[in-house]
């Protein structure tokens, strides 16, 4: 019997001394494998219990997971297990005798498919541990090279799986040997929004989904294999053999269509897995919809039973037991997920109440509310009994103390604000001055928030669960009461307020700053502009004056005197800001005013941001200002507490996401540079086509859906290379600014306040959050944001869908329009609609095969033919040999149209009815409209559902009192339908615009 | 080290040893150029010296020396960094006497004394890493040494330790096992006769597994025996080239 000896050098500590022991450790060359599989079972003395060998795949796990799952691996259905002694040790020593006699009894019971292999004692599986290797990273690779020597011990016959918790080890094994798979559990479930019924992927968790060769995510095909887990749920999959995989559909189609669209030939093939265990569920309230009369006879004798459709397409259809079915057939209902059985197709759930009418604007903006997970109940009198009081009879007034503690800034500074016409909560005020010594002083000064609303608190706890304040398209839902939110936290004109400052004295000529300090303090504000006010003012027509209040009541002289100050300041506020941008786009700050990001990188996030923005200089001042502010307290704050800040990165997205756009650049003739933001910001500079200023827009809402979303994070959980904006090209930046609409700001500014006290040497009174509740936190506030940018967009779309349902598509001049095609499909085009802001998909073959042609006229029609698709080029030709093309960027006439959709919601829909650009019949119009159309539109479908409701209610007053005078039937009369049909003549409100 | 399985289920020890098997030894003789004999072995990591004086004269007082046969004189010493913690004396404490009377007790059973009446032969050993074994190891080395020297012997002496845990009897215990407490025997086998020529036990064993202890210990004893030979041979064969045969 050969023996090899070899020594491991332990390094312990005993009685706080490090003691080097030196142990043997004897190596022999078969130890027992306990598998069937074994080609010498005579050498490896298999003598204990084997493993079966009708398993598909042997299991490793990890010392992590041993000592972690070891309950989850007690299930008998698990079979094949392969325990290394290295992991067998480390449960010993971590987690005690008691864990480890459960293993030992596993190993011993002859039920449980599980063997010991004694891997530290095997010649080719020990390696020791490397100097400087960590004990755990030790352990992983020790794990898996026994794993590959067991795989090739076995002749290559059973594939084997090792599971880990270790992103590291996945990424660094995962493709190293063929045959030996290591995968790690955690996935998100998305489940495509348009093929609900065939595709879903699954995205790796954590940053480095690299592994294995695994770059994009993991297509999951068809319902049985995403095996009962819902969109949005943490699931475990196991890819399947690489001759399985499949590739995703290019072609566009409709969400309920059969599997027509399968017969163009799919992409190259992707990863397929198939989900094997869902890890924690996402199962919230649905919105859904009773199947109509006919669909619930269709279903048959079962009718207690009803399968109701979920408003979201990508959400199963639920089974719920209700009597009801009849009664709630027209409304949107709330249901929720109680259970999914194995055997069957859909889920089991209940009924929960009722959102409100199909159709209706109230309940559809419900159902929005709802599938964001949105609650927006009113804040409770425990809630509101925390409000300082400001009432005519009992005004709130400084405090003494507070006046005390508190710089005040209320006669030395001219303070004004510049906010969108209307606003309300005015959360940020600018100030501009000439100091004794020439230089200039830069104030920027933030509503307190965190003075009435201490940590905490119930209006806290409540401002923290709803974390932002919601903009929907024609409403908001508050973050703050309004007693704060609209009156004692914003910075209106003429009234003393509480502000948290950021101050920089900027060098005369330069403008490099100087000192920077940042205080609470008392501020008056002196004038409450709006953007266009302040733009005339800054351009020198002083007509504007008239508008403002503050003027009004000004003798010539005074207002002479007071406009000229106003002035100075606007145009040096404008010039600083000027210089500080130009310094940022030296760094690379990218302007991105995609369609759809506008409302994100904004810093007035604000109801107006639904019209096309006019772009004013002013917007971009008191943007700039407002970046300035973040910076310097994201740096300070960072500074004070560099573990536990709150900061906002935006990381630099993937380059193979900017392919699209370099493609789509290329079609007309521009090179984009996506290497850097630089590079990037600088080639969408000049990707600038002179006779089609769309394209350029475009493009740049191309680079934006290219890129990642700006995130909160603590920044203790990251490395501070990470921490970098790309978009603004800042190395720190953070939101700081709005305290009234955002929950992040409110806590930015107590870390504020800390760093503050903490550099007077004071005691810092609240007690920060660490850096695992920050990160909590910040996840939260980040999940919230999304759901607010959905339900904007949803409300956004609900609304055009309204606008357009109206009217009629084939008369109305309104529904036909300008588009302009920015992708290329199988079979068809998506178009953007300029006018409307609207991006939608265009057909270009029907459901019954005809493809589009085009004659001299360039009207459209559809004809039997075939379509071919180009890299930036689509062609369609007739079988009586007309072909028309279409190519990226062309303009194209499209018809307007809203599908309706009872259980979903509606969708616009574009036909093309011209490949000629649409020609305004009058150009005036075109451009006045254009820009005032949103709100408009806003407004118009608001005006006509109030008018349609109050019709209804006028008319069932009259129903009941001709029924109390005449004594008529309550059914349906002629008079009321003609009444009805008076009504919906109100809803045409075609001669209303556009003036 | 509360929780430390000398023996696992699957039948390994804590080294990665089986229950029978020995560490691995590696010896050497002649050493030193100016003592009679002198003698090198590792048992796994316990280190051991021996050299070999004599026979010779009776040094010291006369009065000592042996009508009938020669006179063993043993004396061990452990070097202060032979274990975990220094040690503050190499030789000269109690545990080094009883381990000298006790080489001593072994040695005057192997040799044959008888030979040299009236003369001294002096045995010096010196644990250089004790790791468990020391007593085996230095009987192992001081044979050789004696053998190096030239000293007629009846038979190597051989010997081996054993220990006993759950049930099972381990041979060649390393220090891990011995700190653990059990019970534990050490035993000098002149093999070619099977004859015992010390046998010492710490703590209760019962005496039901005595025999399978002491079976374990005599046949790790003979294993060390097939060794020792080897190395006996492989030394004369080096030497008879050196001397030109």
């Amino acid at each position: 019997m050969l023996q090899k000896r070899e020594k491991v050098l332990l390094l312990r500590t005993f009685q706080g001394r490090t003691l080097r022991i030196v142990r043997e450790h004897y190596l022999r060359p078969s130890v027992p494998c306990n598998s069937p599989l074994c080609p010498q079972p005579a050498t490896c003395h298999n003598d204990g219990k084997l493993l079966s060998s009708d398993v598909t795949h042997y299991m490793i796990p990890d010392w992590k997971v041993v000592q972690d799952y070891l309950e989850i691996l007690e299930f008998p259905e698990l079979k094949g297990i392969i325990f290394m002694q290295t992991a067998c040790q480390t449960l010993q020593h971590q987690r005690g005798r008691r864990q480890y006699n459960k293993l030992r009894h596993l190993l011993k019971d002859a039920r449980h498919d599980c063997v010991l292999f004694a891997n530290e004692f095997q010649q080719h599986c020990y390696h020791p541990r490397e100097r400087g290797e960590s004990m755990e990273k030790w352990q992983t690779r020790s794990i898996y090279r026994a794993a590959v020597w067991y795989y090739h011990h076995c002749q290559d016959k059973m594939p084997i799986v090792m599971v880990t918790e270790d992103e590291e080890a996945v990424q660094q094994y995962g493709s190293e040997t063929e045959g030996v798979f290591v995968i790690s559990f955690k996935g998100v479930l998305n489940v495509n929004k348009h093929r609900a019924q065939i595709e879903a992927f699954v995205r790796l968790q954590g940053a480095s989904c690299k592994d294995s060769g695994l770059v994009s995510d993991i297509l999951v095909h068809g319902m049985k294999a995403r095996n009962r887990s819902i969109h949005g749920d943490v699931v475990v999959v196991e890819l399947l053999p690489k001759n399985e995989w499949k590739g995703r559909t290019a072609a566009l189609c409709e969400n309920d269509s059969d599997d027509k669209a399968l017969g163009d030939p799919p992409s190259e093939p992707m990863p397929t897995g198939k989900v094997v265990g869902i890890l924690q569920k996402n199962w919230r309230d649905y919105v859904v919809t009773f199947p109509s009369k006919e669909e619930v006879q269709s279903q048959g004798k079962n009718a207690q039973k009803i399968l109701v459709t979920p408003w979201d397409n990508r959400i199963p259809k639920i089974r719920i037991s209700t009597q009801q079915t009849e009664a709630l057939q027209d409304f949107r209902v709330v249901v929720r997920i109680d259970s999914w059985e194995s055997t069957s197709l859909y889920p089991n759930g209940h009924f929960v109440r009722v959102l409100g009418r199909i159709g209706d604007l109230e309940g559809e903006i419900a159902t929005i509310l709802v599938e964001n997970s949105i609650s927006v109940v009113p804040f409770s009198e425990a809630q509101m009994c925390e409000m300082p009081v400001n009432t005519p009879e009992n005004p709130w007034k400084v405090s003494p103390e507070e006046e005390r503690e508190r710089k005040d800034l209320r006669e030395t500074h001219l303070v004004f604000s510049i906010d969108p016409k209307g606003c309300e909560d005015v959360d940020d005020t600018l100030s501009v001055r000439t100091l004794a010594n020439g230089n200039l002083e830069l104030g920027v000064h933030i509503a307190d928030v965190t003075h009435f609303v201490p940590p905490n608190s119930y209006i806290d706890i409540e401002a923290r669960t709803r974390a932002i304040t919601y903009y929907l398209a024609d409403r908001r839902y508050d973050m703050l009461p309004s007693i704060l939110s609209a009156d004692l936290c914003s910075l209106l004109g003429g009234v003393d307020r509480y502000a948290v400052s950021v101050i920089w004295e900027l060098d005369k000529t330069s403008y490099e700053i100087k000192t920077v300090w940042y205080s609470r303090t008392i501020i008056r504000s002196a004038y409450k502009l709006f953007y266009e006010a302040a733009q005339e003012l800054l351009d020198g027509n002083f007509h504007i004056v008239d508008d403002i209040p503050e003027f009004r009541d000004l003798d010539e002289k005074s207002r002479q005197a007071k406009l000229e100050e106003l002035v100075w300041a606007i145009g040096k506020l404008t010039e600083i800001a000027r210089h500080i941008r130009a310094k940022r786009d030296r760094c690379g700050a990218l302007e991105l005013e995609g369609v759809e990001i506008r409302v994100q990188l904004d810093e007035k996030k604000n109801i107006h941001d639904l019209i096309p923005r006019q772009p004013l200089e002013v917007h971009e001042t008191v943007a700039e200002c407002m970046i300035l502010a973040n910076h310097w307290v994201a740096k300070k704050i960072w500074e004070s507490f560099p573990h536990q800040a709150l900061l906002r990165q935006h990381p630099p997205p993937q380059q193979e996401f900017f392919s699209e756009l370099r493609e789509c650049a290329k079609a007309k003739g521009f090179f984009i540079d996506t290497r850097s933001n630089k590079t990037l910001a600088d080639s969408l500079d000049n990707a600038n086509d002179p006779n089609d200023p769309i394209v350029n827009r475009l493009l740049r809402s191309m680079a934006t859906q290219a890129m990642s979303n700006a995130l909160y994070f603590s920044t203790g959980s990251c490395a501070e290379e990470e921490f970098h904006h790309y978009g603004l090209a800042l190395d720190k930046y953070t939101h700081f600014t709005s305290p009234i609409r955002r929950y992040s700001d409110i806590v930015v500014h107590r870390l504020l306040m800390a760093a503050i006290s903490k550099d007077k040497k004071m005691e810092i009174k609240d007690n920060l959050l660490s850096n695992k509740d920050l990160e909590e936190l910040c996840r939260h506030i980040n999940n919230r944001n999304r759901a607010a940018q959905h339900s904007q967009k949803q409300s956004t779309e609900l609304f055009q869908c309204m606008y357009f349902k109206d009217k009629d598509p084939e008369n109305e001049a309104r529904c036909i329009s300008d588009g302009v095609i920015y992708s290329i499909r199988t079979n068809g085009v998506l178009v953007f609609i300029p006018r409307f802001g609207i991006k939608g998909a265009a057909y270009l073959r029907n459901k019954d095969g005809l493809v589009i042609s085009c004659g001299s006229d360039s009207r459209s029609e559809w004809k039997p033919g075939s379509l071919q698709r180009f890299q930036n080029k689509i062609t369609s030709t007739t079988t009586g040999g007309e072909s028309v093309t279409f190519h990226l960027f062309d303009h194209v006439t499209v018809r307007i149209s809203v599908q309706a959709s009872r259980c979903h919601s509606d969708t616009i829909r574009l036909e093309i009815i011209s490949n000629k650009p649409y020609l305004i019949p009058d150009k005036e119009l075109f451009h006045q409209s254009s820009l005032l159309l949103k709100s408009d539109l806003v407004k118009e479908v608001t005006r006509s559902v109030e008018e349609a409701q109050l019709a209804q209610e006028v008319k069932v007053n009259v129903i009941q009192e001709d029924y109390q005078k005449y004594c008529q039937t309550k059914g349906r009369s002629l008079y009321t339908l003609l009444e009805e049909i008076r009504d919906l003549a109100l809803l045409d409100v075609s001669n209303s615009y556009g003036m | 080290m509360a929780g430390l399985e000398l023996l696992s289920d699957q039948g390994y020890r804590v080294d990665g040893r089986r229950a029978g098997e020995l560490r691995r030894i590696q010896a050497r003789m002649g050493v030193f150029a100016q003592a009679d004999g002198s003698a090198y072995i590792e048992q796994g990591n316990t280190k051991a010296l021996a050299v070999v004086y004599g026979p010779h004269e009776i040094r010291g007082s006369r009065a000592r020396a042996l009508p009938d046969r020669a006179l063993v004189n043993c004396q061990y010493s452990s070097a202060t960094f032979s274990t975990g913690e220094r040690k503050r004396r190499p030789h000269g404490d109690r545990k080094s006497c009883e381990m000298g009377l006790q080489l001593r007790q072994t040695f005057e059973a192997a040799i044959l004394t008888q030979l040299h009446p009236r003369s001294q032969i002096d045995i010096y050993v010196q644990v250089l890493q004790a790791d468990g074994g020391t007593y085996a190891a230095c009987v192992n080395a001081a044979t050789l040494a004696v053998l190096d020297a030239g000293v007629p012997m009846r038979d190597f002496v051989c010997a081996c330790s054993a220990g006993f845990v759950d049930s099972t009897a381990l041979a060649d215990l390393s220090h891990v096992e011995e700190a653990a407490g059990g019970p534990q025997l050490a035993l000098a086998l002149l093999p070619a006769s099977g004859q015992i020529a010390l046998l010492e036990m710490d703590a209760r064993l019962h005496e039901d597994h005595l025999e399978s202890v002491l079976e374990a210990a005599a046949r790790a004893a003979r294993d060390v025996h097939t060794l020792l030979d080897r190395v006996v041979r492989q030394h004369v064969r080096e030497a008879s080239v050196l001397l030109g045969d």
